[in-house]
């Protein structure tokens, strides 16, 4: 298995765990932590897609609202205590992959001269 | 509460007067860096050369004589104003796909090709036309055709697929257009090495595998990269074909 394949493998593998997450969630979950969807199910397809990428943030948030963990105003603090730091980090992290991959990056080799290592006959040069 | 005497920022409430200088400061700042950053990407790049479609020139319809190297070529025998008789056209169809199917059965006959034409430099290819519009045989003995052996080489270059490299994106080469060469490649469109520096007047030769087969799938992953290659070289009218030994690829030193 190759490395193209094996990440079109995990991919896959995301997407099936990520299904089976939307199946239960959208059939179960969101009737118990959320009382404005009981009742509503025309919306609850449009949540597939979304599901299928961030499945782990979706079990992870059921399982805060099903414990009772939930306290709606700390839901918002890690975001703002990691602003500064984030903002710093993305720009100098967008410079810096960019900067890694002008460095690392091959050279044309204009100074190559061909070399003919047997004239047509099969005598070698 | 902390300071309540401390500037705060509403978007639609004028803008207080201890933070003008700070706003000045970070948006010049911030405009100036993209900018900056905006040019250093740009003048990085390489530059895409010269290859394009020729949609200038019209739909072009020459008649040659079909080779199979195993990627169809025509060599014209009756061109036109812009394709000389002598002239050799590398083919491929729409999008990127090969034009092996119509080209097979006409291997070694005289046929008349038609469609656009992709130019860089001295490479030449032609993107047919659907069906029997774009290939067809004609009537007429097909003259015989030179193949002329060179030996054999060791180049330095990249491979590329020959459309893209010709004209069909820009830019058609290095690492940045390395998944679109592989998936031309994969639909048969002719696979290009481009050679540091002209062999017997051509930078770019029509690369096949060592005994004449397609390219070898091991070479897929040496596409777009600059890398040394031994084979052998051939001239069929003004295209070089380079049947290359994948065992022999190294990296320019």
């Amino acid at each position: 298995m190759n490395a193209a394949e094996v990440i079109l493998m995990a991919v896959r593998v995301w997407g099936y765990i990520g299904a089976g997450v939307a199946v239960l969630f959208l059939t179960f979950g969101i009737d118990r932590i959320d009382e404005d969807a009981r009742g509503a199910y025309v919306f609850r397809p449009l949540l597939i897609p979304g599901i299928l990428v961030i499945w782990p943030l979706v079990l992870w948030r059921w399982y805060v609202y099903e414990t009772g963990r939930e306290v709606w105003s700390e839901r918002y603090d890690p975001p703002r205590k990691s602003h500064f730091a984030v903002g710093l980090i993305l720009p100098i992290g967008i410079i810096l992959i960019i900067a890694t991959g002008l460095m690392i990056r091959q050279t044309w080799p204009a100074d190559f001269q061909p070399v003919q290592l047997s004239a047509p006959s099969g005598e070698t040069q | 509460m902390s300071n309540r005497n401390s500037p705060f920022f509403v978007g639609y409430l004028p803008l207080p007067a201890g933070l003008r200088q700070w706003l000045l400061v970070v948006c010049v700042l911030f405009i100036g860096g993209l900018a900056g950053v905006g040019l250093t990407m740009g003048v990085a790049q390489d530059d895409p050369g010269p290859g394009a479609f020729r949609f200038d020139y019209g739909r072009q319809t020459v008649t040659g004589v079909i080779e199979l190297t195993p990627y169809p070529l025509v060599r014209v025998t009756e061109g036109n104003d812009r394709i000389m008789p002598g002239t050799t056209l590398m083919l491929s169809g729409q999008g990127k796909s090969s034009v092996d199917q119509r080209a097979v059965p006409l291997e070694g006959q005289l046929s008349q090709v038609s469609g656009v034409v992709l130019q860089r430099g001295t490479l030449n290819m032609l993107q047919l036309r659907g069906g029997a519009n774009g290939l067809s045989a004609v009537e007429g003995v097909a003259p015989e055709q030179s193949t002329e052996p060179l030996g054999r080489w060791r180049l330095a270059g990249e491979i590329c697929d020959g459309k893209c490299l010709a004209g069909a994106m820009r830019p058609g080469t290095g690492l940045a257009h390395k998944a679109c060469a592989n998936l031309c490649l994969i639909g048969g469109v002719p696979p290009v090495f481009v050679s540091s520096q002209p062999v017997d007047g051509s930078e770019f030769l029509l690369i096949t595998g060592p005994d004449g087969s397609a390219l070898p799938k091991s070479l897929y992953d040496h596409v777009g990269a600059y890398i040394t290659i031994e084979g052998d070289v051939e001239r069929r009218g003004d295209v070089l074909v380079f049947r290359a030994d994948p065992e022999s690829v190294g990296v320019p030193g």
